[in-house]
């Protein structure tokens, strides 16, 4: 009982920590994002191939463009300490509805690839290391290193053109079968093929470094004296690799996917862009070429703030993993 | 005899153009790549590519265009101009709804053009600058006043350029901020269903369209791919079905193309007729100097640059009006030839001429030549555009920043000497050319207009008289002289007229039957 309060004001005091670290991050976003040359209004009368001067001043007049620059921070801080992320102009509408529309499609890619990552990578660390230079250990890190040192989009293409061109087995791109439009369980297994390329693609960078680290972490635990003590006191040699080795092996690990899965949420631009899948990053992508701030603040706003909740996550599961580690 | 001739050719090509009529078959969905995804759907706001190529599928204009640039009827089913010039009178379809259900009137169009296209659409204060005032007799009669002659008018009314828009739903509401920018309501052959971010637009059949047939499709879906590679694939796949403005790149052209189900075609860009130019900073040495521009002409070859930069597409350009204006009598073709053999020679005595002789590096000056940050065949051609500028002895220092440093730099602080670009003639020169050229253009801030900073009260004469013009030779002829004028004062380097490919499945039949291509209705697009 005791221990889940303190927990919990743990939890309490780590959220209000967090409140002035995103504030700063928005000021430094919104002031970095304002030395960029070029604004919104010439973007879009720059798309629209031709506009009037008068034209031109109207927009900066609605965007908001023509006050000095600390007027315009001081109304996005006062809109966003009232939750408001503000409207993108650019796309006439609201920026949460735009990135609550995109969250959905970033998390199951996001969060697919990084649980086949994390999952196959220990898997193939622990199998590297118990066959120490053996044929198997060769194997995998070799399959380890191509996979680390290949360009994601060049996996990504070749990925289409073998399994969907020359195969015929997968859809090509998108999230959905968009001439066909399935409803219910047919649009759940439309959607989970449609997943399977970009998902192996974009888990197949993070799954290398697990598998090395988890190899190292592993070879380095099993020579520490608790597993000579296990083995003396004649444990299996299974239990001593998956209740002893394993679960100190584990602890970097956490550390790492800690930081990349905080990173992964942001979405990513490449594997997104091959696969037209909806995500987040091709949207910040897109918004940064289009000076569409206030969408991209938004987008930087939410991450930051999923960079917050998952550290913290990580801080308590250091904790179930390792009961010597306290969280106060 | 020869007229017999004639017309028994036309009653064939007649015959021709019947005969598909009876294949049309009806249902299918088809899926058009669009890129990149548009903003919006407010195609009476924006003028950009994307938008206009899936709102054109929902908006309609008063009039359609067939392949040779005619006015056909679209919303008006007849229209005459006064004879002089001072008005058009309009007779608009009996029985068209808007999707909403609601009744298409006049006052729809009054609203339209005074209150939308007049005031807020990008190019629309230039097309209807002349119009004073719109009248509506009746429900189904408009008649557009005008301060004076405006002819250009006549080629500026398809969905694309000018939508009708539904006036219940904008009056008395912010126009620009109104929701219908993302879910529109018009009167074309398909209605509006749901647009996915970062995937998808729908659009569904319009069961009450008021052609009785059309359309053809049941169902449109404009796709969003952001990689090339993969818009390839999904085409070579059969996932997509349709793709115009290089959504497939040009790269990949020669080897799709060889498919048996695929097919590529440039037609259905003759309204736009784009133009590749170096626009060049006239009022910055060296370029304020005539010979130097003109030796900068001289000193590249067109014929390289389309044949492998791309790759065959296109066609060395004379001048600031593009030979699709033949058949209208508004080229000029006989004007300084840049393309002579000896040109390099000629470069580079000229750029003796002008004071810039050869240093002991073989060098006579460096300029920065900023290329236009629209992709890979931009980069290409600016390595091309040292490599042979460094010939005659300018040696060039390449620059590729993004989108809005690129607009600032050329169209706010002017602070370049050389980029490559490329400019839309659109259906009349009024439109599309003068902004480019007329002194009055010369507006700091504002992008796509006339960024060389030219001024030559000569063209401006020439310019003013052609808006103004009813007679085609009187205006045939301020347009040549034009031309000549501008070849000489090269202040912009006329390089190619481009040819956009529009790569498509041989399933999809009738989408080149209009002069906007990939900007029209659809209504007789039909899948086999």
């Amino acid at each position: 009982m005791a221990l889940a309060v303190q927990r919990l004001r743990y939890l309490g005091r780590r959220a209000l920590q967090a409140v002035p670290i995103i504030l700063a991050i928005v000021v430094c976003n919104f002031v970095l994002l304002n030395l960029a040359p070029g604004d919104a209004a010439s973007v879009l009368a720059g798309e629209a191939g031709s506009a009037t001067p008068e034209y031109m001043a109207e927009l900066r007049q609605r965007f908001g463009l023509d006050q000095p620059f600390h007027v315009q921070l001081f109304h996005y801080l006062r809109n966003m300490l009232a939750f408001d992320l503000g409207y993108s102009f650019r796309h006439s509408r609201p920026v949460l509805d735009l990135v609550l529309d995109r969250l959905g499609p970033t998390l199951l890619l996001m969060g697919t690839a990084a649980v086949v990552a994390i999952v196959v990578g220990v898997l193939l660390g622990v199998l590297a290391a118990l066959n120490l230079n053996g044929w198997r250990d060769t194997l995998i890190s070799i399959f380890a290193l191509v996979s680390y040192a290949t360009p994601l989009f060049w996996i990504g293409l070749m990925m289409i053109v073998v399994f969907s061109i020359q195969l015929d087995l997968l859809p090509t791109s998108g999230m959905e079968s968009v001439a066909a439009f399935y409803e219910g369980w047919e649009r759940v297994v439309d959607i989970a093929r449609h997943l399977v390329l970009p998902a192996t693609t974009l888990s197949l960078f993070y799954l290398a470094l697990y598998t090395r680290l988890m190899r190292a972490s592993m070879l380095e635990q099993a020579g520490m004296d608790y597993v000579v003590t296990a083995r003396a006191k004649g444990l299996t040699e299974r239990r001593i690799v998956v209740r002893h080795i394993l679960r100190n092996a584990l602890l970097p690990i956490v550390t790492m996917a800690g930081v990349q899965v905080a990173g992964m949420l942001g979405g990513s631009v490449i594997v997104e862009s091959v696969f037209g899948w909806p995500g987040l990053g091709l949207l910040a992508f897109e918004s940064l070429f289009a000076r569409d701030l206030n969408l991209l603040l938004g987008i930087f706003f939410l991450s930051s703030c999923l960079v917050v909740a998952v550290n913290l996550l990580v801080d308590l599961l250091y904790a179930l993993l390792d009961p010597r580690i306290e969280v106060r | 005899m020869k007229r017999l001739v004639r017309a028994a050719a036309g009653a064939l090509i007649l015959a021709m153009a019947a005969l598909p009529a009876a294949a049309q078959k009806k249902g299918g969905t088809l899926v058009m790549v669009v890129l990149p995804e548009p903003p919006t759907l407010a195609s009476y706001l924006s003028t950009s590519g994307p938008v206009g190529q899936v709102a054109a599928k929902v908006y309609e204009g008063l009039l359609e265009y067939g392949p040779d640039q005619k006015p056909k009827p679209g919303l008006a089913k007849s229209w005459e101009a006064a004879a002089d010039g001072r008005s058009i009178t309009f007779k608009l379809q009996d029985g068209v709804t808007w999707h909403d259900g609601k009744p298409f009137t006049s006052a729809d169009v009054k609203f339209t053009l005074m209150e939308v296209l007049k005031k807020l659409h990008p190019r629309g204060g230039t097309t209807f600058q002349a119009l004073a005032e719109v009248e509506t007799p009746d429900a189904s009669t408009v008649v557009m006043k005008l301060d004076k002659p405006a002819p250009y008018i006549l080629s500026a009314l398809s969905g694309y350029e000018s939508p009708m828009v539904p006036k219940h739903l904008f009056e008395g509401s912010d126009i620009r901020s109104n929701p219908n920018a993302n879910k529109p309501v018009g009167t074309g052959p398909f209605k509006f269903v749901s647009w996915e971010r970062g995937q998808y637009v729908r659009l569904d059949r319009n069961p009450t369209y008021w052609r009785k047939g059309q359309p053809y499709l049941d169902r449109i879906v404009a796709r969003f791919i952001a990689d090339p590679g993969t818009r390839t694939a999904a085409m070579e796949k059969g996932e997509v079905h349709y793709g115009a403005f290089g959504a497939v790149p040009y790269v990949d052209i020669p080897r799709i193309r060889t498919l048996p189900h695929i097919d590529v075609s440039t037609d259905g860009y003759g309204m736009i007729s784009s133009l590749m130019q170096l626009e060049i900073n006239t009022a910055k040495p060296p370029f304020d100097k005539v010979k130097v521009r003109q030796a900068v002409s001289y000193a590249l070859d067109r014929k390289f640059m389309i044949d492998n930069i791309w790759f065959g597409f296109g066609k060395p350009s004379t001048g600031p009006i593009s030979s699709n204006f033949q058949a209208a009598g508004l080229y000029e073709g006989k004007v300084r030839d840049y393309t002579v053999k000896d040109a390099v020679e000629i470069a580079n005595k000229l750029l003796d001429e002008a004071g810039y002789p050869r240093g002991a590096d073989g060098m006579r000056f460096k300029i920065v030549h900023d290329m236009l940050p629209y992709g890979d065949e931009w980069r290409r051609l600016g390595e091309y555009i040292k490599q042979a500028l460094g010939n005659v002895g300018i040696d060039v220092t390449l620059r590729y920043e993004d989108v809005p440093t690129w607009l600032k730099r050329i169209f706010t602080d002017y602070d370049y000497n050389i980029t490559s670009t490329f400019y839309y003639n659109l259906a009349d020169p009024v439109m599309g050319v003068h902004r480019q050229y007329h002194s009055s253009m010369i507006r700091k801030g504002t992008v796509f207009v006339n960024g060389s900073r030219y001024s030559n009260p000569a063209v401006d004469k020439l310019l003013d008289e052609a808006t103004v013009e009813t007679d085609p030779a009187k205006r045939a002829q301020q347009y040549s002289q034009f031309q000549k004028i501008l070849a000489e004062d090269v202040p912009l380097i006329f390089m190619t007229e481009m040819q956009f490919a529009t790569v498509f499945n041989k399933k999809v039949k009738g989408a080149f039957d209009d002069a906007l291509g990939v900007y029209s209705s659809f209504a007789g697009v039909w899948m086999e």
